[in-house]
Formats: C-alpha cells, structure tokens, sequence
C-alpha cells in the first residue's frame, strides 16, 4: 500500500513488518519520532513487541543484548551523541555476534550543538565490527530494515541503517509498504544456533586468552566479509519479490563519464539532478552512490571505479587532521590499482549546510579543471 | 552429567584454526557442571517476617493474614484466621485506637490502610459464621475468670482454645464490663458486645452474670472449685477531684458512674449545664453522653489539648458535636446553695511548666486567675482506678493495681494459680491491651499446668519487638511459608518503587447534627466494594505474595519455583552466586540475605 511517509515513519513501518519481539530506545532528535511511532505500535497492538524503556543508549543498547542473546529479533534507533554512548557496546554486539538492527539517524556530534545532518556519528563507529549501509530515501530506509534482518541473522552481525537527519527524518515522500505476509515469506522468524536456554546454560562472552582472542577476532572480521557474498543475493530476492533492486554500491550514467563523483546519503538526489543537468550540456559527468560502507567493498569498488579518470568523492563528515572518511578509504582501495584514478576529496554540508545543485556543478568544475588532485581536500563552501 | 558434559567442553577447547571459534562466542556445550553457588558468600534466604502494623498491636493481630483471605473473597476463612490472635474483632474494629494504623508503611507513601474499618467488615461478617473450627477437647482443668471485660473475655476464649473448662463471673447483670457499661453505645452498640457473649457460650464458656465475688461467692470458694484464676475486674473506681465541696452534692459525680447507669437504663439527670473535668478518653465518652442527653457540655482540662491523653479522632468529634473545651483550668473549689445544687464551680486558669515524670509538661496554677463557671452537674473524669476490695485480706492494702509478674501471675494466693490482667493491672488502658493481657495469660496458665518455661514460650512466640504472644505460633499452627516472627518488616525495609498511591476508603459516618441526635452508631460498616477496595490497599509487609519478582531478575535462574506447587519460591544453591537481586528487588523483604557461615547453623 502506498502511503506517504517521512523516514522516521518508514523506519518504523520497516521493524514492525519485520515483526521484531524487543525494543530498547532512549529518545534524541532527530530520532524521537521512530521510537515514538514504535512505542504507540506496541501500545495498540500493531506490534507484538515488549518495548524497554531506558535510561540511556548505553542501556538501550546492553539490553538489546540480553533480548538478542536469548534469541529473539531486537530493534533500536538512535542518533549523533546517542550512538556515541552507545559505543562500548556497539562492539560488544559485534563481538558477540548478535544480530542487531539498529537505525541511525545522521546527526552532527556536539561539542558545539548541533542537530542537524552530519555523518560524522556513523563515521566514527566504523572500526566497530557493524555492518553500515547509507539510504537515500524513505523506501530505500523502509526496504533496507527488511534486507538488514536478513542479513545480519545470515551472517550473526549487527546491521546500522544510517540517513541523514531532516533531510530524510523529516520530509515525507511516498512509500510503497508492503504487505506483511509478504515479508513473512521473504523473511523468515529468527531461529539462532545459540541462545540462552535456562534449560541448556552455556558461557556467553566469556574471557578468551591470547591463545585464542585472534582467532574470535578474525572469526567477526570474516563474518562481516561474508555480508560480499550474502548481500548480493539477498537484493536479488529482494527484488524479485518486491520489485525494488538494491545493490552494495548503484551507479548512475557512468558508462562513459570523465568524472564521477561518489556519495552518501541525500546528497546523492542532489547530484543526480546536477549530472542530468550537466549531460545536456555534454559534459560526461556521472554518480556512484555508496549504500554499504562496512564490510569495504573492495572490489565493487574497484570495478566502478577503477576505469574512470577523476573520482570526486564528497564527504559529509570530518575526520579533524584527515578530512572525510569515504574519500580516505576510496583512496586506500584504488591504490594498489596500476591505472588509479584521480581523487579529488571534497567535504561539503556539515553539520546540515545544505549542498545545491549549483555547489556540485562547481565541484565538478573544480574537478574538471584541475588535473592534479594531489589528494589535497577541498573544503566546499567553506567561509573562508 | 557433570562429569560427560566437561568431556564436551575440553573437546571443544582444543581449536585448531579460526574457524572452530563458536558463533556468538558462546561455550559449545553445557556450564551445567559449573557449579557457580561456590562463589557464594552470603545466601538469600526465602522467610516471611513480621509486618509492622502486627508488630505494633499490643494483641499481635495477623492483620495481613486476614486481609489476604479477605482479598480472595474467602471472609469467613478470613473471620477465623483473625480470630486465631484477636478474638473480638467486632468489638476491637469499633473501638481499637488503632497502633496497627499508626505503624502501616503506607503512612510514607500516602494514608495508612483501614485495618480498623476493614476489621470491623470482618467482624461483623462472623455473625454468620459457623462454630469454632479449632476447639479442642477438655484438658481436665478448670479456669475462673473473675470480671467480663475484654481482658475476662480475651482470657476465656484462649483459655477454652486451650482446653480449659471456663467460668466468668460477672457482678453486673449484664455482661461486657467497660464494654457494656463503659464505652457509650454510639461507639459500641450493646448488640455487639452481646453477640460475642453469644459466640463465647457458645464454645462452653460458663457465664454467670450478677454474681460478684466477695458477695455472692466468696473468693477462697472460687479458689477451691477452680484450678486457676484469671483476675480481671477493671478500673471502675473513680479518683476525686480533692476540692472543697466535693462531697457535699449530688450533682457532684463520677462519670465513669455516670456511663454505668445510663448503659444500665437508670434513670439519670444532670441539668442543662454540665462540666466535665478531665482530658482522658473517659472524659470524652462522659461529655458525648451527657450531650446527647441534651445538656450543653463544657470539658475543662488542666493541661492544653496537645497533652490530652484521649484519642484525638474523638476529640474532634467531640468538637464537631458542640461540646465546649477549656484548656488549661482546674477545679479549685465548689459553691454551693442549699438545697445541695450547684451555684458555681471556681476554676483557677493553669500554665503549662516544665515536663514531669509522665513526659508531659505539667500544669501550673496561675496564682489568683480565678474564674466561675456556671454549671447543673460537676462529672469528673480524671482516672479510673481498680476497686480491690474483694480482694481483701489477699491482695496487699493500699496497693492501685495489681502486682503481676511477666507471666501475669499475682503475688497473691498460695498455689501461683492466681494471674491477673486488663486494667486491674498498670498497663496501658486501651481494650486492646486489655485482650492481649488475657492472651498472654491464658498461655502463661496453659504452660503452669503442662509445667512449660514461660520464658521460652515467650522467646519462641514473641511478636516483633513487641509485648504481643503469637497464639498460632504457640499452637503450632504453622504457615505455609516460614515465619520469621522475630524480625519486623518497617518502611525502611520496602521497595516503595513497586506500590502506587491510591486513597484510602472512609467509612461512612453521620455528620455531627444527626449523630448527637440518639444514641445509635453513627459509622457504618464497609460495603463488600469498600472492603475489596480498601483491602487492595495492603502492601503485605514481610509476605510473599508470589510477585515473581525474584523469580524474573535473578541473573542466574536460580530462584525456582517449590515443588508440589507450595506456596512461594526456593533457591538453586548450586549456581545461585549470592548476587542480592532478588533480595533488592523484593518490594516486601521476604528474602533476605545471611552469611553462609549462618545460613549452615
């Protein structure tokens, strides 16, 4: 049924047709009206979950521990320094290798309040052991909750869903939701190899010596690279069942772009109306849109972008002494490549500064008319 | 078991590559042989305790045991579990002042509950109950009890429960002593007190109104027919006011005379002035009589209202009634003409000075504040004492009370067979003391005759802190959970977290303008509704009510539930590590925590 659905609501259409049992939540904007939505779902009956009240994300985040260890299928959201305090336990979860789904709403990290969009929060959890996928739209949030489930129960990991705030969170657009019986068919109850059983006790996180640690470590590092050999076809079945195709990266008018420029998140509808723009003009410009960022892709991502001759890669998010991440690490990927292309870094839209059309034609223009990168970042639209 | 599931274990220790690692980093087989409990250095233990409103009643009324029968419905289950430790609940639910509420750990969260009201429900209930279901056969002995007020009654009824064949003299006609022709029958209706009588004969108890002893049977003939005696004549002498004139009129009484032959029928006057003197509950029963004959009522009281001994409901009652108060004045002298009525009472006005051995601060004559007051009658109500008369030649002269040692027994008579108790005795003169007096001697008599240590029984059967012998506990008739009965469950020991605020239900009762209209009860019992609802108010202090709470946040699973569907929860001390979960989150301090070295003992 088609509604009209600001992300949040999509959001949280997409845990309850997943029929999730438990969710932990502590409220911060922009993600308060997910969990609001969820808790009235739960009240009335439209999903049969026991929703936890908790003092914190840290809190929210432990308990979804306990609920994912005992074997059933937990929800949470969260946002900006939400998700930061929820840290410790991020890599618990992965560690543990419990199948979370988790939403997270991009928001700037304070100090210096800030609520608006910014993905330096998701950014920062990366070496946690979470599988990240970056949506663009309220259907691809309400569609990605669905596959996630599938997913990180496939593989025993955690999945973050992340988009921007407002931008997303807050502007409405018109969803197909699907009929649950059909995601019961396409998704089917969680059934975990282990789970606490009063009945059978064994040890759960227990100490594990030198002898041992790498190997469990490797064991998590392996597991978030089957998400390579399992998301592929989970988007197939996907498709063939929903009629939506996703992928681990979506390339748009690459074929026989010059430049290409790389993002993620809603930055990404910004740059496809600027590339349609441009291409009558005849200039050969094209897209490739990040959707999952851990596990790294490495050889999607050398094969869309390893042929192209200038890669623009927009950062909505900082890493002070750096600058942005996904530039960083698409750099680190193409390198060993004989014909690299060149990488022009670029941060824009921090802390919710909007990015036009009009910015990524300049960008691109700074590309265009620059043939040494030098890797040196540019800081768009900064007051200089 | 054990040892085949460490087999497991070792097996799957022995990883070879990453990819023996379990998923969720779990333990491929069972912690089964893990016996965790070893960590342990204190235990909990699962014991229900003393709730405080029991600890508080001089009687040791199991307040919560009944209102738990009386939330499932079950009242006359309910009537005969109150009356295993408080045989007059119809009675005690009308006139107890009521420590029980005083004490009730609601009082920190919002109003105590209605134990009074709800006992009186209870109570009044028992009307249509059956006989006694725990009346045991004769034990071949005979006990006298000597006056029928409730500490006569209290020691009667135990005393049968006990197998005694029980006599009570009594020299009024009627029976009842303070509760018949002392406490007005707006308070205590006669039908009341008359039925309990009915429910006492009823269990073989001999009654013999009108006969007083030292008239119409002597007390050495009471002592040779009876194996024991159990003395409770009361306090039905009246001090004096010791001024001028005090003897010279008739209009001059005792109050406590006063309330005798009103309840008796006599015809009584007092004009329509009268003065009360006095500040006890006496005073305040006298003043609400007299008011409802018709008189104007004026209560003078030397100290000021906070130092009144009488129970503060009733004062305001009083007051909602229209009697008048005149705090700080005494009685100095009595004017009279000379048919013998009164032309003026002299009062003198007093002022509080420094605090005497009662803890109050005394009253101090005002040097030449002499005031008149313009009254009919003069009833004084300044202390009742005890009339020993008929003791005479046994009891030392001279002596207010009667001397009893901690096992009741006077120092009196030759064989040790004479106990005494109530308000013949000094102890607090409510009629809930007055009952537990009597229950604390009929167990004394009880252990006289089977040759038992009375101090032992006390160390086993005391309630809490208090006075209060548990008559089940010496009975042994044991609970279905353990009872701790020593140790008392106060507010500091509840998790208020778990109990929401809820009014407490009022009984209905007449507004002042009707109820000084007649002599009638002016408070109704509850409603089966009000009951149910005021009763849902209790928090079962001390009791397990199988909550689960234990049950669903101990992190080991090992509060279990009792085998053969038992009432409450045991413990898995093989795994149980002595966390105190369970012990923190019991709202009502069932479990708690020993050290193990004790928990062995």
């Amino acid at each position: 049924m088609r509604q009209l659905l600001k992300g949040n609501y999509a959001v949280a259409e997409g845990a309850r047709l997943c029929r999730v049992n438990v969710v932990s939540a502590y409220p911060i904007t922009p993600q308060t009206t997910i969990v609001e939505r969820l808790s009235e779902m739960c009240a009335s009956g439209d999903l049969d979950a026991k929703f936890i009240k908790v003092e914190s994300e840290h809190s929210a985040m432990a308990t979804l521990v306990g609920a994912s260890s005992a074997g059933v299928r937990v929800f949470t959201a969260t946002s900006s320094n939400g998700l930061l305090l929820m840290h410790e336990v991020l890599h618990w979860v992965a560690g543990a290798r419990l199948p979370v789904v988790m939403a997270n709403v991009n928001r700037a990290v304070s100090g210096g309040w800030n609520i608006w969009a910014d993905q330096t929060d998701a950014i920062s959890q990366r070496d946690t052991g979470w599988v990240q996928i970056y949506c663009e739209s309220s259907q691809e949030v309400l569609d990605s909750v669905i596959m996630a489930y599938r997913l990180a129960e496939k593989i025993s990991m955690p999945v973050m869903l992340t988009y921007d705030a407002f931008f997303l969170s807050h502007t409405t657009e018109t969803v197909d939701v699907p009929d649950i019986e059909r995601v019961d068919a396409f998704l089917p109850p969680y059934r975990p190899e282990f789970k606490i059983d009063i009945d059978n006790p064994r040890m759960f996180g227990g100490l594990i010596p030198p002898e041992y640690f790498y190997e469990h470590r490797y064991a998590v590092h392996r597991a978030s690279l089957e998400t390579l050999d399992w998301y592929p076809e989970i988007c197939r079945g996907f498709r063939d069942m929903f009629g939506r195709e996703y992928g681990i990266t979506e390339e748009y008018r690459t074929d026989d772009a010059e430049v290409v420029v790389v993002t993620a998140g809603t930055i990404t509808s910004v740059v496809r109306i600027t590339i349609d723009r441009m291409r009558e003009a005849g200039i050969k410009v094209g897209l490739v849109k990040l959707r999952l960022f851990r596990p790294v892709p490495v050889e999607r991502w050398r094969t869309v972008l390893g042929a192209i001759g200038k890669v623009v890669v927009i950062d909505r998010n900082l890493s002070p002494g750096l600058a942005g991440v996904f530039a960083s690490e698409i750099q680190a990927t193409l390198y060993p490549l004989e014909n690299r292309p060149a990488i022009y870094p670029v941060v824009a839209g921090l802390g919710g500064r909007d990015v036009t059309p009009e910015d990524i034609e300049g960008i691109i223009n700074h590309a265009l008319s620059s043939d040494d990168p030098a890797g040196i970042p540019l800081f768009w639209g900064l007051k200089q | 078991m054990a040892v085949k599931k460490h087999r497991d274990v070792s097996v799957i220790y022995d990883i070879k590559t990453w990819r023996d690692i379990t998923p969720m980093n779990t333990s491929a087989g069972t912690m089964l042989h893990n016996k965790t409990g070893n960590w342990r250095t204190i235990k909990p233990v699962f014991e229900n305790k003393t709730p405080a409103c029991q600890d508080a009643c001089p009687a040791g009324n199991d307040i919560e045991g009944w209102i738990r029968l009386l939330q499932k419905g079950e009242y006359e289950k309910a009537y005969w579990h109150l009356k295993r430790e408080e045989p007059f609940p119809s009675v005690l639910g009308r006139v107890c002042f009521r420590f029980c509420e005083e004490a009730c750990n609601r009082n920190p969260l919002d109003e105590c509950v209605g134990i009074g009201a709800l006992e009186r429900f209870i109570g009044d209930y028992g009307a249509s109950c059956g006989p006694h279901p725990d009346l045991p056969e004769y034990n071949g002995k005979s006990l006298a009890v000597v006056g029928s007020g409730p500490a006569g009654m209290s020691a009667a009824y135990f005393g049968r429960l006990l197998g005694f064949r029980v006599v009570i003299f009594e020299a009024l006609p009627v029976m009842g002593g303070i509760l018949r022709v002392g406490i007005p029958g707006y308070r205590l209706p006669r039908e009341v007190v008359a039925a309990e009588f009915e429910k006492l004969a009823a269990m073989g108890i001999e009654l013999q109104p009108g006969t007083a002893v030292g008239e119409d049977i002597s007390f050495k003939e009471i002592g040779n027919r009876y194996d024991y005696i159990f003395l409770a004549t009361g306090a039905h002498g009246s001090k004096k006011l010791g001024i001028d004139g005090e003897d010279e009129s008739r209009r001059i009484m005792s109050g406590l005379e006063l309330l005798r032959n009103v309840a008796l029928g006599e015809d009584v006057t007092c004009g329509k002035r009268v003065a009360v003197i006095g500040g006890g509950n006496t005073a305040i029963d006298v003043a609400r009589t007299v008011l409802r004959m018709g008189s104007d009522v004026t209560l003078i009281y030397r100290r000021s209202e906070e130092e009144m001994p009488a129970n503060p409901e009733e004062v305001m009652e009083a007051r909602e009634e229209g009697i008048q108060f005149r705090f700080l004045a005494a009685p100095e002298k009595v004017e009279l003409h000379d048919d013998g009525s009164i032309r003026k009472l002299i009062c003198c006005e007093m002022e509080l000075g420094p605090i005497d051995e009662s803890g109050r601060r005394r009253p101090v004559r005002k040097d030449g504040a002499l005031f008149d007051v313009e009254t009919d009658s003069i009833l004084t109500a300044i202390g009742e004492v005890p009339v020993l008369d008929y003791l005479n030649g046994i009891a030392a002269a001279g002596n207010t009370s009667v001397a009893v040692d901690d096992t009741l027994t006077a120092g009196i008579g030759k064989n040790g067979n004479i106990f005494a108790g109530g308000d013949i005795t000094d102890i607090p003169r409510t009629v809930v003391n007055a009952v537990a007096s009597g229950k604390r001697a009929a167990i004394a008599i009880d252990c006289e005759y089977k040759g038992i240590d009375f101090g032992d029984v006390v160390k086993e059967n005391s309630v809490g802190n208090g006075s209060a012998l548990s008559f089940s506990r010496y009975m042994h008739w044991e609970p279905a959970v353990p009872w701790n009965i020593h140790q008392v469950v106060d507010s500091e020991k509840i998790v208020y977290d778990y109990f929401i605020k809820a009014p407490r239900i009022e009984e209905k009762t007449e507004d002042a303008g009707e109820r000084k209209a007649s002599f009638n009860a002016y408070r109704e019992t509850y409603t089966e509704d009000d009951a149910q609802q005021e009763a849902s108010r209790c928090m079962h202090c001390g009791r397990c009510i199988e909550c689960d709470n234990c049950l669903i946040f101990c992190p080991d699973s090992s509060v279990l539930l009792q085998d053969d569907d038992r009432f409450g929860y045991a413990f898995d001390y093989d795994y149980c590590k002595g966390c105190g979960v369970c012990f923190t989150e019991c709202p009502r301090y069932v479990i708690t925590m020993v050290s193990e070295e004790e928990g062995d003992k």
